[in-house]
């Protein structure tokens, strides 16, 4: 028994589900912790600066983007209630399992999700390129200071 | 339902591009910030960040190009291979940048912390190197400073008329200004009253306990008299203030005292309410003796006549010349009464104060027995003539005389003396006799009208009164000074007139 402890249910096999949990847990944690990212910008009153506040922004998307990971997940691996196949090269059918045409549709516009992370990129970007400037002037006026010193 | 896939596959293909372009210049701009300043925890915080999307958007947005590629070609097994791994990869970057992502808060408050520390440093630092370029000149200033300020405050110490003294609870001298050495009688500061105490100067041990106990309990005391002695045992009425100074440590605080001599304050103060005293009195007298003049003087003329058709003789006739006798000196005293008072201008003429002495010495040595005492003269030969009225001031010096033969008794000294004061313009006569003196009580009395110490029947008690109001009347001044068991001296100042009468040659 010693060797193969699977026989007496000493090992726990993780078989296929566990890896969609998992996937859709560390959605559910990065959004949670965007969240947060967000309570704490305002908290701090960071967000009255623009590179923090386009950075509050990129967080508030990448919620949006999770939630919409996370539902598209949710039908088609968890539940299993939306079917997915590629007809052509230009076409794509989406069959619900109960047939209800408005998840079919809600399904295929929740695949266009870059809509959602592109865009919190785009404000990362905008909030770095406010805080590298705003750096430098910080920087500019302190060695101005410090030389006005000496 | 089918639907359009050209839209996903645009979006899938040209977002995931996007993704990674953006993701990088990202990384870009955090390292351009992390190289301004490496040891800034929000730069190092904000590139661990954009690592893990870098991290998160390479394994998405590949496996997303990947995914499509291998759908397109009808290689969908390939697909099914790679996909555990990118949806493996892409589950452990979002956990990455999400715990990343939790430690925004405790990053931040280190930010703060080292922001505010550095500040602190660099505003010591700048202290610092504007001390080391100044501290010489600073170091000038603050010395040339302390010594203006020790100087004006060692000035006032100094030049103070007042005493102030510094002195430790136990009373032990610490400190004393010139003045201070002075009213206690040193002539010198070189006197070592470095283990004297302040109490061994009070006359009276109650005062120091009661100032003491003032300055312990309220931590001051204002304005309490005292009576101190001088070094050669006299006493002086004084004025003092204290108060505990517990400085900057708190501890061994010493007193600090300001003493005021009210000596001569005290004197003008009674010689002023003697002044007035003496004058509201003499305006009384005054007023009783001119009553009293007129029916005394009918009565002397009625008595007159009276006697002058009585024969010599009879006992009628002595009967009226007791009457003239009592009337005559009842005559005496309201005179007396009305020279106290009286400030009316009396015919003065040019008398040598020497020879005035002289007439009343011979005339009191031919009545009365003086062979016992000893008369000292100390004329002053500069002394001027005065412009005085000759009468009342034999009498004057009479009552003098005769005060100072009565105190003296059987035998002792009485000293006659005169000063010429050139610079006040005034003749300064004084009267001293070794007798018995004066009691304390009786000083301020001793020019009140019927005041005597003399048994009743010997003396009318207005002999110094007359005297007092004569000198007033000549603009002059009458003092007194006595100390019981030691003698008594009168003293009177009498002015130099003004339009060149008394000078000398």
């Amino acid at each position: 028994m010693i060797f193969s402890p699977d026989v007496v249910c000493a090992i726990q096999i993780h078989g296929i589900p566990e890896g969609i949990y998992v996937h859709q847990i560390a959605h559910l944690f990065f959004m949670i912790s965007m969240g947060f990212f967000i309570h704490w910008l305002r908290h701090r009153q960071l967000v009255k600066e623009t590179g923090w506040r386009y950075i509050q922004y990129m967080a508030f998307f990448f919620i949006l983007w999770n939630l919409d990971v996370l539902i598209l997940h949710l039908l088609d691996e968890q539940l299993g209630i939306i079917q997915v196949s590629l007809i052509d090269l230009t076409h794509i059918r989406i069959e619900a399992a109960n047939g209800k045409r408005a998840l079919e549709i809600f399904y295929y516009l929740a695949q266009l999700d870059y809509l959602f992370c592109v865009p919190a990129l785009v404000f990362l970007n905008l909030g770095l390129s406010h805080l590298v400037a705003e750096n430098y002037t910080q920087t500019k006026a302190s060695n101005f200071s410090e030389k006005g010193d000496q | 339902m089918t639907l359009p896939f050209l839209p996903i596959w645009f979006f899938n293909l040209f977002g995931s591009i996007l993704m990674i372009i953006l993701s990088f210049v990202c990384l870009g701009k955090v390292v351009e910030l992390k190289k301004s300043d490496e040891s800034n925890v929000i730069w190092i915080y904000l590139f661990w960040i954009c690592c893990g999307f870098i991290a998160f958007v390479m394994s998405r947005s590949i496996g997303h190009i990947l995914k499509w590629h291998f759908l397109y070609s009808g290689n969908e097994s390939m697909w099914d291979i790679i996909r555990p791994y990118t949806g493996a990869v892409n589950t452990v970057m979002f956990v990455f940048v999400a715990s990343v992502t939790l430690f925004f808060e405790r990053i931040w408050k280190i930010h703060q912390q080292v922001v505010k520390d550095k500040q602190k440093l660099q505003s010591t630092h700048q202290e610092l190197l504007y001390l080391s370029q100044n501290l010489e000149k600073l170091v000038a200033e603050r010395t040339a400073s302390l010594a203006v300020s020790e100087s004006k405050y060692r000035r006032i110490f100094e030049v103070s008329r007042d005493m102030i003294l510094v002195a430790e609870k136990n009373s032990l001298i610490m400190d004393m200004n010139p003045a201070g050495y002075k009213m206690l009688g040193f002539n010198d500061m070189a006197s070592d009253l470095k283990q004297k105490r302040f109490k061994d100067f009070f006359s009276s041990k109650a005062d120091w306990e009661t100032i003491i106990s003032s300055i312990m309990e309220k931590g001051f005391i204002p304005n309490h008299e005292i009576i101190l002695k001088r070094k050669d045992g006299s006493e002086m009425l004084s004025l003092v203030s204290g108060t505990i100074d517990h400085g900057p440590s708190g501890k061994d605080a010493p007193i600090h005292f300001i003493v005021k001599d009210i000596e001569q304050k005290r004197f003008l103060e009674n010689q002023m309410a003697q002044t007035e005293k003496l004058a509201s009195i003499g305006q009384l007298s005054a007023g009783i003796a001119h009553a009293m003049n007129n029916p005394l003087g009918i009565i002397l003329g009625y008595t007159q006549l009276l006697m002058r058709d009585e024969e010599v003789g009879t006992e009628r006739y002595a009967d009226l010349e007791t009457i003239e006798k009592h009337v005559k000196n009842c005559r005496s005293v309201v005179e007396d009464l009305l020279s106290v008072a009286r400030s009316s201008p009396t015919a003065r003429a040019s008398v040598k104060i020497h020879e005035i002495f002289d007439e009343v010495l011979n005339f009191i040595q031919h009545h009365s027995e003086l062979y016992h005492i000893e008369i000292e003269k100390d004329y002053d030969i500069n002394a001027p003539p005065l412009l005085l009225n000759e009468k009342k001031t034999r009498q004057v010096l009479m009552n003098l005389i005769l005060n100072a033969t009565h105190a003296v008794g059987k035998s002792g000294t009485i000293r006659l003396a005169t000063k010429y004061n050139r610079d006040n313009r005034d003749v300064t006569i004084s009267v001293s006799d070794t007798g018995y003196g004066i009691e304390k009580k009786n000083l301020s009395r001793i020019f009140d009208p019927f005041f005597t110490t003399k048994p009743t029947g010997e003396g009318t008690g207005l002999g110094l009164s007359v005297s007092y109001g004569i000198i007033k009347n000549h603009g002059g001044h009458i003092s007194v000074d006595s100390k019981p068991g030691k003698g008594t001296i009168f003293t009177v100042i009498l002015p130099i007139n003004a339009n060149g009468m008394g000078d000398s040659p």
